[in-house]
């Protein structure tokens, strides 16, 4: 066994014993190791392949930090097994192999770098052409990495959480806990982020004299476990900051809060404490979660700490990549933390104070450690020098590794003494310029920089089984780059050094190459100071005290400036095999090519050669490469910028980045009526509407019903709006074309809106419904920004108007056909006779048992036609109605599809079907409708239209009509919706809507041609191509209203023809009396997915009480209910007056986002003339207010509440918005997405938030809602959870 | 491209909640009276109000809607080199011609809850 004896630092739990696969094998490991260290303890050296040479790979490090150590894990490719816990069962095996990975076949590939320079791909095999085909097909099954596997399922579910902070901390190190706590101790709201599954950074396995470092970090991190306002995320790697403070990144093991703080007393875990176990968060407990359970967060910071500490800079020399090649860290954390020995006669080549440290450390563990090689000639810490020699090890300041022997494992390390260095502002010498002339013969004279080459100072072989390899230092400076801080290249640290920072971005730590630990310490209070200052907390004097204190502690470390070990032999040894990008085999020989190529600083490099482009990006190729290009220039350092780092700095599984992918929609309140009827849904907008209620995709039988007898279309997603105020009749003459003076009471002013270009928009009816109030209705796609419209073009005015969209409160259902009159009568008493209601008239009847209904006799299809705009929730209520009332007509629902095709008959337009941007109201024969004397309203478009009124080569709308006749090559097809117009050769248009009819008897289309082609009787040829096939048509000018131009039919001016056979039409008409219809129900938007036990009647609702409990709450309540209260009453309050306006005896609170709750009413004011008004009293609801500042909105809303102690943590798992400010009085109003969706959203406690969104997303919403935050324990449950919370809270 | 705008009524948001309403232009020029005295001169500054933005690399006066909020415009001063918003100061406007813009604020139509 490879395992070392016990001690404190140690993660493993020797109690537990795991057995997983290797490449099919049976091994074993602990719990708490890592899939790397339980591979290495079982002697696993070769952990995979390379991605172009197929050379063996091993573990060289423990963070992720590039593509040696991925490995497939259960079939899920390029795991990283340094980071991923070892969990029982897993089936883990090597990448890029065939067979065992000992033995790959392609291994060969590894003697053929000659074929493969720098850039090859962009250069080779592409000549002649169908060689780059062969070559690309056989590379591509000989290059990469993991593969992904179709027959292994995708993740079931990903996870979210979005997160507010003050001061956002990354980093769990010395630095960022001290940063964390100062902040902690201001009340700030902090997050800690840590991508290792424990607090304390380097200290947790460092060891010095036999006493674990550790323990100098305890205390902090006890101290942070107990504040309340400090949240800590364990193994949540960072992967990129983005403008404004926004971070992003995702966490391993268990969704949602297991490894969340939140001000827990056990969540930080880590410590001194509780070892040998593992740690209690890390990876959610072990065990339970397969790999890819990660969890997508994103935290929005005013301040951010970036303590991320230092990485190691590999050493490049030839063979570096060999198994058993590791960095410092790899091998003590393999040794402390996993109680693995690394190796067991062991070289070191190192380049800082560390690197000495863990050679003493491994020495004390009883490893032979056979000799020590440092880079620095001097200023090693003496007592480190003197431990060495004290254990006898043997000890060479200046020199460093130059060469390792062995394959598949390595078995001696050649050590060579450096010679002085260059200064690297020397000018190229002679060889080096002729080598760069031909790279062919660039040996190591091409890089006289720093490494020099070997002289007589010496060399020596040293048998081995581990070379622990590093140059020194660099700081991690990957989220901070992202952030957008720069670096340059100092002369002290010798690495990248911080520049300067983004505005409220800070940074601490290693980052700055400080090592003294208290130093550290002292530097993260600082930073996390300066973000409290950020924040706009006065901490000026303790800022100057803590930098002070700083001031006294050394300050960042010297580094080593080498990249690659010297070299004995130039010609044997050019840089071949000396890796400086172990994901792509990037060596030192390709970066010499590059450059000799003219690609010769950092960022052309790494495109042409694939320096840092794989998972190593910053960290092993990163500053290496820009030091390399320096040196291989013979230029200083300091001119070369290092690469860009780009997110993900660590990268989540593609799943993760994915999302839950919620479908998210709007459906009208009749969807599940007409799903049954076999509705095909098709998405329109936000809506999904029915499309299609047959197989038949020219829907002759839904035509021919409505144009013979009566059909039945959900027209919902209309927009529908209230508008009213003293101003209201200004606003709509400056949006509508048309003079709309002439709105009247009891009739539909049809008119259209432009904007600037005169391009028309939108169009609709308004009707006058009082002296300064209007009903209007706009097109389905313009329902959503109708109000901005409007607002937006009256925003200098300062006028006073109201505007309240209804769309959603609103159902529409058009009842159209020559029967239509026959099947509305029975449902109402009102008269709807051509004499009592006319064509385009408007009444507000009652139908079935007293249901109000707003009634518009239109004709969008071109029959006589009513439609019924009722409230949402008694929508199924009056479509029943029609149904049993047509049922003796046979009445049928019809789509969209069928409505297009007959309002396309009619010559009815679409705005966006039969316009498009360069289209005007005068281009598509409308312009009847503009008022053109009118200049003193400012209409949107009159000005444009007045310019190009005569402006001639202009798109106009025509009908055609395409004979069979004449026609030419079109193949025996017809013609598509978008055939393009030809005149000869050239284009001339198109068409827009072009369908057979039957009932003319041939097909027709709507086009759009320049105006000289628009003549009527003229010819002009349609033109379509097939791949290579082109076909024409030939089609005649007619005009587009082809079906019944002079609309007697929508007068009802003619008789009709005969009514189906079933129905008579001489049978006299029977009214249905309101006590005759059975009674009106309603039904809630929202229906949940479990069975009700207890329910109520109330005013026409069944309102669900209580749920049938969920098995999976059998033990008590759920964490957190989801309760619809849809039914619920609710206003909306508008008015520039709304101050004096006293709803129910109560005052409006005086500024937006402040919530009210008396009388059973909260009043939650929304802006400066809007409130809403939700009842939300256990009682019954007060009679509705009355006056023209009052709408009924209960059916425009979904209306939720969440209530349970784990509603915060719900509710953060599906909006970024801040409901959870602490500075904030509850309770209060947000308005804000959830999921996307718009919502009013009111926090009345911390355990119970409101919200209301529109009626239409009330399913979709509800079952994504549920979906996201399952593991929250958010369930379903009825209203009774809601009054009991409510009464509880009163009492 | 994520960056926040500071709504009057909201506070400070995400940049996907609004829409953007375009550069202050002050208002739409008056027509002439008459067909007649309008003419050329008429229509050349309409288009130069309605179709010109200068684009400038600096902090100007822009319009946005809280579309997915409070449902309010508002207007403020943003610098779309750096994405944020910086305090204002004497802006030209693209037409030349400043508009007070506070009118338009504070009020509203539907909010969210109402905004389909």
């Amino acid at each position: 066994m490879n395992r070392l004896p016990r001690f404190p630092t140690q993660r493993i739990d020797r109690s537990r014993r795991l057995g997983f696969r290797w490449c099919g094998r049976p091994v074993e490991g602990f719990e708490g190791d890592t899939v790397a260290s339980a591979l290495w303890a079982a002697g696993v050296r070769t952990l995979g392949r390379s991605f172009e040479y197929h050379r063996p790979r091993g573990l060289y490090d423990l963070d992720g930090e590039g593509s040696s150590q991925l490995v497939s894990i259960d079939g899920v490719p390029n795991q990283s097994a340094g980071t991923t816990p070892l969990r029982e069962g897993m089936a883990v095996a090597a990448q890029n192999v065939r067979g065992d990975p000992r033995f790959d076949v392609f291994g060969i590939l590894d003697r053929m770098d000659r074929l493969m320079p720098a850039g090859f791909y962009y250069r080779l095999f592409h000549r002649p052409a169908w060689a780059a085909r062969f070559f690309q097909e056989r590379m591509r099954r000989l290059a990469g990495l993991g593969v992904l596997r179709r027959d292994v399922p995708a993740r079931a579910e990903s996870t979210e959480r979005y997160l507010n902070a003050d001061v956002a901390v990354v980093g769990a190190g010395p630095a960022g806990v001290s940063a964390a706590l100062a902040a902690g101790r201001l009340g700030l709201r902090v997050c800690l982020f840590e991508r290792r599954p424990w607090l304390g950074g380097h200290l947790d396995w460092r060891v010095r004299e036999g006493r674990p470092l550790a323990d100098e970090m305890a205390e902090a991190i006890g101290q942070l476990g107990r504040m309340a306002s400090v949240r800590v995320f364990r193994h949540a790697p960072v992967t990129g900051i983005w403008g404004e403070n926004l971070l992003t990144g995702f966490q391993l093991g268990a969704a949602g809060g297991a490894t969340d703080g939140g001000g827990a007393t056990d969540g930080t875990g880590g410590g001194g404490a509780g070892r040998g176990a593992a740690d209690e968060g890390a990876a959610g407990g072990g065990g339970a979660e397969a790999p890819s359970d990660e969890t997508h967060w994103e935290c929005r910071a005013q301040a951010i700490v970036v303590a991320t500490g230092s990485i190691e800079r590999p050493l490049v020399f030839e063979h570096n990549d060999r198994p058993g090649v590791m960095q410092v860290d790899t091998a003590i954390r393999l040794a402390r933390s996993y109680g693995v020995r690394p190796g067991r006669r062991v070289v070191f080549s190192v380049g800082d104070d560390l690197g000495l440290e863990a050679a003493i450390d491994l020495a004390s563990l009883g490893i032979d450690v056979r000799a020590v090689a440092d880079a620095r000639r001097n200023g090693h810490d003496e007592a480190l020098v003197a431990a060495l020699a004290a254990a006898d090890i043997d000890f060479r300041p200046g020199w460093t590794a130059s060469r390792v022997y062995g394959r598949g494992r390595v078995r001696a390390v050649e050590l060579a003494a450096r010679t002085r260095s260059r200064p690297p502002t020397s000018q190229p010498t002679g060889a080096t310029r002729d080598a760069v002339r031909d790279p062919g013969s660039l040996g190591d004279s091409g890089s006289l920089g720093d490494s020099g080459s070997l002289g007589d100072a010496g060399s020596m072989r040293v048998a081995c089984d581990l070379l622990v390899a590093s140059a020194g230092r660099q700081p991690d400076i990957g989220v901070l780059s992202c952030a957008g801080a720069r670096f340059r290249h100092g002369g002290h640290t010798r690495t990248f050094e911080l520049e300067r920072l983004p505005p409220d971005v800070f940074a601490a730590g290693g980052l700055l190459r400080l090592t003294d630990i208290e130093a550290l310490r002292r530097s993260g209070r600082v930073a996390g100071l300066e973000a409290a200052a950020a924040c706009g907390v006065d901490v000026a004097e303790r800022l100057a005290r803590a930098r002070a204190a700083l001031a006294d502690r050394p300050g960042p470390a010297r580094g080593s400036s080498i990249v690659r070990g010297p070299v004995a032999n130039p010609r044997l040894a050019p840089g071949r095999k000396a890796f400086l990008d172990f994901d792509e085999d990037g060596t030192w020989k390709n970066a010499a090519q590059s450059a000799a190529m003219g690609f010769d600083v950092p960022e052309l490099a790494k495109r042409f050669g694939n320096f840092g482009l794989g998972p190593g990006q910053y960290r092993v190729p990163g500053q290496n490469l820009a030091m390399a290009m320096a040196e291989i220039a013979g230029r200083p350092v300091e001119e070369f910028a290092a690469t860009t780092v780009r997110p993900p700095v660590i990268p989540p599984s593609l799943g993760t980045l994915a999302g839950p992918n919620h479908d998210i929609h709007k459906r009208t309140p009749l969807h599940d009526e007409q799903a049954a009827r076999g509705a095909v849904f098709r998405r329109a907008g936000p809506w999904k509407r029915a499309r299609y209620f047959s197989d038949d995709r020219r829907c002759l039988d839904e035509i021919r019903n409505v144009r013979r007898n009566v059909g039945l279309l959900d027209s919902s997603p209309l927009g529908k709006f209230r508008l009213w105020g003293p101003d209201a009749m200004r606003a709509l003459q400056r949006v509508y074309i048309s003079d709309m003076t002439r709105a009247r009471r009891g009739r539909c002013l049809y008119s259209a809106m432009c904007n600037d270009t005169g391009n028309i928009i939108d169009d609709g009816v308004v009707v006058r419904t009082g002296d300064d109030e209007f009903y209007l209705t706009t097109s389905s796609n313009r329902a959503g920004s109708t109000v901005e419209w409007v607002r937006f073009h009256t925003r200098y005015d300062g006028w006073e108007y109201n505007l309240v969209n209804l769309t959603d409160a609103l159902a529409s259902i058009n009842v159209a056909g020559p029967n239509a009159r026959r099947v509305v009568e029975r449902i109402t008493s009102a008269d709807l006779s051509n004499e009592a209601f006319p064509y385009l008239g408007y009444r507000e009847i009652e139908v079935g048992d007293g249901v109000a209904a707003r009634c518009l006799r239109l004709g969008f299809v071109g029959e006589l036609s009513y439609e019924l705009h009722v409230d949402a929730s008694h929508a199924r209520y009056v479509w029943d109605l029609l149904l049993e009332a047509g049922a003796e007509f046979g009445i049928q629902p019809f789509g969209l599809e069928a409505q297009n095709c007959l309002r396309a008959e009619k010559g009815h337009v679409i705005i966006g079907t039969e316009s498009e941007q360069r289209v005007t109201l005068l281009d598509i024969g409308m312009g009847w409708l503009w008022d053109r004397e009118d200049t003193a309203s400012g209409k949107v478009g009159a000005a444009a239209l007045r310019a190009c009124e005569k402006q001639r080569g202009r798109l106009k709308l025509v009908g055609l009509r395409i004979d069979g006749a004449g026609l030419r090559g079109d193949g025996g097809r017809d013609p598509e919706d978008g055939a393009v117009v030809v005149d000869g050769d050239r284009i001339a248009g198109f068409v827009c809507t072009t369908r057979f009819s039957e009932t003319l008897g041939w097909r027709y289309a709507l086009a759009l041609v320049e105006d000289r082609l628009a003549k009527r009787g003229g010819t002009l040829d349609l033109y379509e191509s097939h791949g290579r096939r082109a076909l024409r048509w030939r089609a005649t000018v007619v005009s587009p209203h082809f079906y019944d131009p002079s609309g007697e039919r929508l007068r009802d001016a003619a008789p009709g023809p005969a009514a189906t056979p079933g129905a008579t039409a001489a049978a006299p008409s029977v009214r249905r009396r309101a006590s005759e219809a059975p009674p009106a129900r309603r039904r809630s938007p929202v229906r949940l997915d479990a069975a009700p036990a207890r329910t109520e009647d109330r005013a026409g609702w069944n309102v669900v009480l209580d749920y049938e409990p969920d098995r999976a709450d059998a033990n008590g309540p759920a964490p957190a209910s989801l309760i619809d209260l849809s039914h619920r009453a609710r206003w909306d309050v508008q008015g520039r007056d709304i101050q004096t306006v006293r709803p129910f005896g109560l005052d409006v609170p005086p500024s937006p986002g402040d919530v009210t709750v008396a009388a059973g009413i909260m009043i939650n004011r929304m802006n400066g003339t809007q409130a809403a008004l939700w009842h939300v009293g256990p009682g019954t609801p007060p009679p509705p207010p009355t006056g023209p500042h009052y709408t009924d909105t209960t059916d425009a809303h979904g209306w939720l509440a969440i209530i349970g102690e784990a509603a915060p943590a719900v509710l953060e798992s599906v909006t970024a918005l801040d409901l959870f400010d602490p500075a904030r009085a509850r309770p209060f109003l947000t308005q804000g997405p959830i999921l996307h969706v718009p919502c009013q959203i009111v926090t009345w406690r911390d355990d119970a938030v409101l919200f209301a969104f529109a009626r239409g997303y009330g399913q979709t919403f509800v079952e994504a809602l549920l979906a996201s935050a399952r593991h929250e324990g958010l369930r379903p449950a009825g209203e009774r959870v809601f009054t009991d919370w409510v009464r509880a809270r009163k009492t | 491209m994520t960056f926040r705008l500071t709504c009057p009524v909201c506070g400070k948001r995400d940049v996907y909640e609004f829409t953007y309403g375009g550069p202050e232009r002050g208002p739409r020029p008056a027509e002439p009276e008459s067909a007649a005295d309008g003419g050329a001169a008429a229509g050349e500054a309409h288009f130069r109000w309605a179709q010109f933005r200068m684009n400038r690399l600096e902090a100007h006066e822009e319009w946005w809607y809280h579309r997915e909020g409070c449902g309010v415009w508002f207007s403020t001063r943003r610098n779309p080199a750096t994405n944020r918003e910086e305090p204002g100061g004497a802006d030209e406007t693209d037409a030349g011609d400043t508009g007070s813009g506070a009118d338009g604020r504070g009020t509203s139509g539907a909010g969210a809850g109402g905004a389909a």
